[in-house]
């Protein structure tokens, strides 16, 4: 116990593997004539395996890097997605999906009372498409909406909290 | 009975000493019109991506370097989400300004009524004197004293626009560019002389403008275009990770390449399909 501990110490051990001669053998010394060597030599006639470098196992790490790109829209689905028809509906408006496939129609409340909902991604003649939804938003409730068009952004708002409805009507017309 | 009289009407007309503004559209800048859409000419490159079903290409010629001759090679098809989006001059203005300010660093300082040399001691007793009252020589009352509010330090107006804004200020540049007829596609970037001279000569011929950006992709370009632009000022050559909406607009008409179109279309509609970081996309994810 004691000379394992003073073996452990690196000033003896050099000492120690010097005294002990455990370098392998030089080929002309006489302990090679003798027929020593180091147990973690080989055998005259036996050979070792080599160290070898495989990346088989790499795929396990691989499958878990996660993708950076959104899949395309799957076909059917149970959630109730729908996807968008494959060619665009015959209107002088566009309203693209977002970019995970869903209608962009969002609600926003400022100062705890002021619902409004957003209708963004609209492509080609906006004001048309402010027709419409005042149209259907009057047949829903009855009401005529005050509506904001953003020409730069090209966004819509509408005041009140209509996302279910828009959302469905764009669905009915293949956005 | 004609009531405006051109004065353009030949060269005879215009007066030897007339100082035109710099500014002045060029009247006799030809202006090729967009390809029409039954030309015998080959289209060299289709988009790689699917497009969406309601957008179609935006279709330009592809020229060469190579002759002074100004007939096109054959047209190239752009993807509409790049090169033809709505002119959102707003956000090229943020981006524009977002370049200039955030490297910015102002290095103003002025000493504060502590760092002023002196003053640590009342000038005169506090009563009885008929002087006002103070109570150091260097406050900001003082001639020679700090100043209360003046600049302190360096100073970073560093911000960053979020990534999506300043890859949408990119594409507005780009379709502005092709909008106004500032964007030129060459097949490759290959110079018969390395001679400056060639090239200012094939630019006025074609009328690209008073300056020209030309972008490549890839870490090598051929040693001609680039010792023909070494001298030039106004003609600057530029690796398409370079490319940014300052120089685009700094720089009157813009020259890529197919390789390079093909590079911007891949990484600039990338960023409409990816999903937000979960960690920084410089780290591998598994389709980078």
């Amino acid at each position: 116990m004691s000379v394992s501990v003073c073996l452990r110490c690196s000033g003896l051990r050099g000492a120690v593997w010097s005294a002990l001669r455990l370098r392998p053998p030089a080929p002309g010394s006489p302990c090679a004539a003798a027929g020593l060597r180091l147990f973690s030599a080989p055998a005259p006639g036996e050979t070792r395996p080599s160290i070898e470098e495989s990346t088989a196992e790499y795929k396990f790490v691989e499958r878990l890097i996660p993708p950076s790109k959104v899949r395309h829209g799957a076909g059917k689905v149970s959630t109730g997605w729908v996807p968008p028809s494959p060619s665009p509906p015959d209107l002088p408006y566009m309203i693209r999906r977002s970019r995970m496939h869903n209608i962009p129609v969002y609600t926003d409340v400022t100062h705890g009372n002021r619902l409004i909902t957003i209708v963004r991604k609209v492509e080609g003649d906006i004001w048309a498409l402010e027709k419409d939804v005042k149209a259907f938003l009057k047949d829903v409730t009855g009401k005529d909406l005050p509506t904001q068009v953003n020409e730069v952004t090209m966004t819509l708002k509408v005041k009140g909290h209509f996302d279910r409805e828009l959302k469905e009507w764009l669905l009915n017309k293949g956005f | 009975i004609t009531l405006c009289v051109s004065s353009f009407a030949g060269e005879s007309a215009v007066p030897p000493n007339l100082l035109l503004p710099t500014n002045l559209v060029d009247p006799s800048r030809h202006r090729r019109p967009a390809p029409p859409p039954d030309t015998a000419l080959p289209i060299l490159r289709s988009c790689d991506t699917s497009l969406p079903a309601h957008l179609s290409p935006v279709r330009t010629w592809v020229q060469t370097l190579m002759n002074p001759s100004d007939e096109p090679l054959g047209l190239t098809e752009l993807h509409p989400d790049v090169f033809a989006v709505p002119p959102r001059l707003d956000i090229l203005h943020q981006v524009e300004i977002w370049q200039k300010n955030f490297k910015r660093i102002s290095h103003a300082k002025t000493k504060v009524r502590s760092e002023v040399r002196g003053g640590g001691r009342k000038p005169w007793r506090q009563k009885g004197s008929g002087r006002a009252r103070h109570g150091s020589i260097r406050s900001p009352l003082w001639r020679g004293g700090g100043v209360s509010h003046g600049p302190r330090g360096p100073t970073s107006y560093y911000y960053m626009l979020p990534m999506k804004v300043r890859v949408m200020g990119l594409k507005v540049a780009l379709s502005s560019k092709l909008a106004q007829d500032y964007l030129h596609i060459v097949d490759s970037l290959d110079i018969p002389t390395p001679d400056p001279q060639y090239l200012t000569e094939l630019i006025k011929q074609k009328h690209w403008g008073q300056s020209v950006l030309i972008v490549d992709v890839g870490e090598e370009f051929p040693e001609n275009i680039l010792k023909a632009t070494e001298e030039l000022k106004t003609v600057n050559i530029i690796p398409a990770m370079g490319l940014n909406v300052h120089s685009m607009l700094k720089h009157e008409s813009l020259i890529l390449t197919l390789e390079t179109v093909r590079f911007l279309e891949e990484k600039l509609l990338w960023h409409d399909i990816r999903f937000s970081p979960l960690y920084p996309f410089k780290l591998p994810y598994s389709d980078i």
